[in-house]
């Protein structure tokens, strides 16, 4: 009965969590495409509802009527499989996203606002996050077109390399928090923002946070770094076949990977659910409510970040995007795991 | 010196200038026109469908001499012109054809009448079902000129017609202004 009553919630968890994320995904186009036109003096969707409030619900419809083209001589099997690898490993990454804390019951069942904490929370996100660059080689492969696989190879070569200095980048913070586990490293951030990984001293990781923001947006293959698919220069890279639903994948999950880089960054960097001062620590209607507010407040900050950064920057050259993350991103990264773990080393065994 | 732009990479000083720059855009009016919605105020003298003008009595300006035709540098204007019935030496156009559909709208036609017969009208708005509806005859086209230019007194002055050549005349005369300005429009 308690085992049942656990997954009966498990289940109601899981299916809020993906309810939320895909509503979040599709209203982010939206508010990308709102916030891209008002910085470049433009008004963005404006005809579907109020202030074109429905677009993302008419894109979805459209792209989910359009014909499913499946090119000739493209291998069928991989050809369909590839956008399902891409989205499943950018959404089940959210399983170990802690939007807050608490636990609220409701008949009987518990309800916690997060689906699970393992204890190598940081460690599972990375390892799925991986995988999703098989989505892009594959999908490029198996579509049968040059483009297609010289955009998939680029692709998969650019997330390899910044995948790196991401990783190393929360290194930092994991050798502070002493755990790999999302939700404790949340929890050691409590109390104001000088207490934030970013910015706590002893070891402000400051410089770990810029190297995080800046792999993060090449990991996501967005702009300034978006080689792969480069709009305004190339076919559309790894996806150039893809049509209708299967292209809507893609393009989900790289809005889903967006938020997922948000959340870790959130989470790890910027004090997760905390509230900036301790007097924003409102305990009305419930603690738990403000948290989810916060945190999701700072994937939002996040988010608008990188919408910004595509506002702004122009993209880079191949040999230069090759050129940062080899040669500055990863020594720094390195560099600062030396410098922390030395300095902890020193303060924890003579202070 | 070069401590200084290693200072400027480091604290990302270009970047964050762009940010500015985009972040002040964000708040700033848009250009975008909401066009079937919202319409653009046209200028003064903005070329649109070309129409026949009448005299004030109601009598048709054009003496059917085909110098728009002449003018035309797509070929879309065709005169028939015939003599008036009992009134020899005095002619009109019989039949006066106009294809929008291939009209440039350089306003040729307008400068070569010799009687300020034609006027563009402001109608840049003509979409329609069947494309032979843009195949406009006399009648359609005196109907245009009633509509758009009901007061047959005073004609829109286009450079090279004799209401403009009047007004450079009577310029002339008091003498040109030095300046131009707001409270000095031009004809």
């Amino acid at each position: 009965m308690e085992l049942a009553m656990q997954t009966l919630s498990a289940v109601i968890m899981i299916g809020l969590v993906m309810a939320t994320v895909l509503l979040h995904v599709a209203y982010l186009t939206y508010f990308e495409r709102k916030i891209l036109g008002h910085m470049q003096d433009r008004l963005g969707p404006m005809e579907v509802g109020y202030h074109g409030l429905l677009q993302p619900i008419a894109d979805g419809l459209k792209l989910f009527f359009k014909e499913d083209i499946i090119p000739t001589g493209a291998n069928k099997i991989i050809f369909s499989l590839a956008p399902v690898l891409s989205l499943v490993t950018a959404l089940i990454a959210f399983a170990v996203i802690p939007f807050g804390t608490g636990e609220v019951s409701f008949f009987g069942l518990k309800f916690k606002p997060y689906i699970t904490d393992i204890n190598i929370g940081i460690l599972y996100i990375l390892a799925i996050s991986s995988i999703g660059a098989y989505g892009v080689l594959l999908g490029g492969w198996a579509s049968n077109s040059k483009y297609s696989l010289l955009g998939g190879l680029r692709s998969a070569a650019q997330m390899i390399s910044y995948e790196l200095a991401l990783g190393l980048s929360l290194v930092g913070v994991l050798l502070l928090a002493g755990s790999l586990s999302v939700l404790k490293i949340g929890e050691a951030q409590a109390g104001g923002f000088w207490n934030w990984y970013a910015f706590s001293l002893p070891f402000p990781q400051i410089v770990a946070f810029v190297i995080y923001i800046i792999a993060a947006v090449a990991e996501t293959n967005r702009l300034p770094f978006d080689l792969p698919e480069a709009e305004s220069e190339l076919v559309a890279g790894f996806f150039t076949e893809y049509s209708g639903m299967r292209f809507a994948f893609y393009f989900l999950a790289e809005y889903a990977n967006m938020i997922v880089v948000s959340c870790i960054g959130a989470v790890v960097f910027f004090g997760a659910w905390h509230a900036p001062f301790p007097f924003l620590e409102f305990s009305w209607p419930s603690v738990g409510i403000w948290h989810i507010f916060w945190f999701v407040g700072k994937v939002y900050f996040f988010l608008f970040f990188f919408i910004w950064i595509r506002g702004t920057l122009p993209r880079l050259r191949y040999d230069q995007l090759m050129k940062l993350g080899w040669k500055i991103m990863l020594p720094l990264a390195l560099a600062n795991i030396l410098i922390t773990a030395s300095l902890a080393y020193i303060v924890n065994a003579y202070m | 010196m070069a401590f200084k732009s290693f200072l400027k990479n480091v604290f990302f000083v270009e970047i964050l200038k762009g940010l500015t720059l985009t972040f002040r855009h964000l708040f700033a009016r848009s250009v975008t026109l909401q066009y079937p919605k919202e319409k653009r105020i046209l200028p003064a003298g903005s070329r649109g469908i070309m129409s026949l003008l009448r005299y004030a009595d109601g009598t048709e300006r054009c003496v059917g001499c085909s110098l728009c035709e002449i003018a035309c540098p797509s070929n879309v204007i065709k005169v028939i012109s015939a003599e008036e019935e009992g009134q020899p030496l005095k002619r009109y156009a019989k039949e006066y054809t106009f294809d929008v559909t291939r009209c440039v709208f350089c306003g040729f036609c307008v400068e070569a009448c010799p009687v300020d017969a034609l006027a563009m009208t402001p109608v840049y708005e003509y979409a329609v079902y069947d494309k032979r509806d843009l195949f406009f005859d006399k009648e359609k086209l005196l109907a245009m000129g009633d509509r758009y230019f009901p007061v047959q007194a005073k004609k829109p002055a286009y450079i090279g017609s004799c209401e403009s050549e009047l007004f450079l005349l009577t310029a002339k005369s008091k003498g040109y202004p030095t300046k131009a300005s707001e409270d000095q429009p031009l004809p």
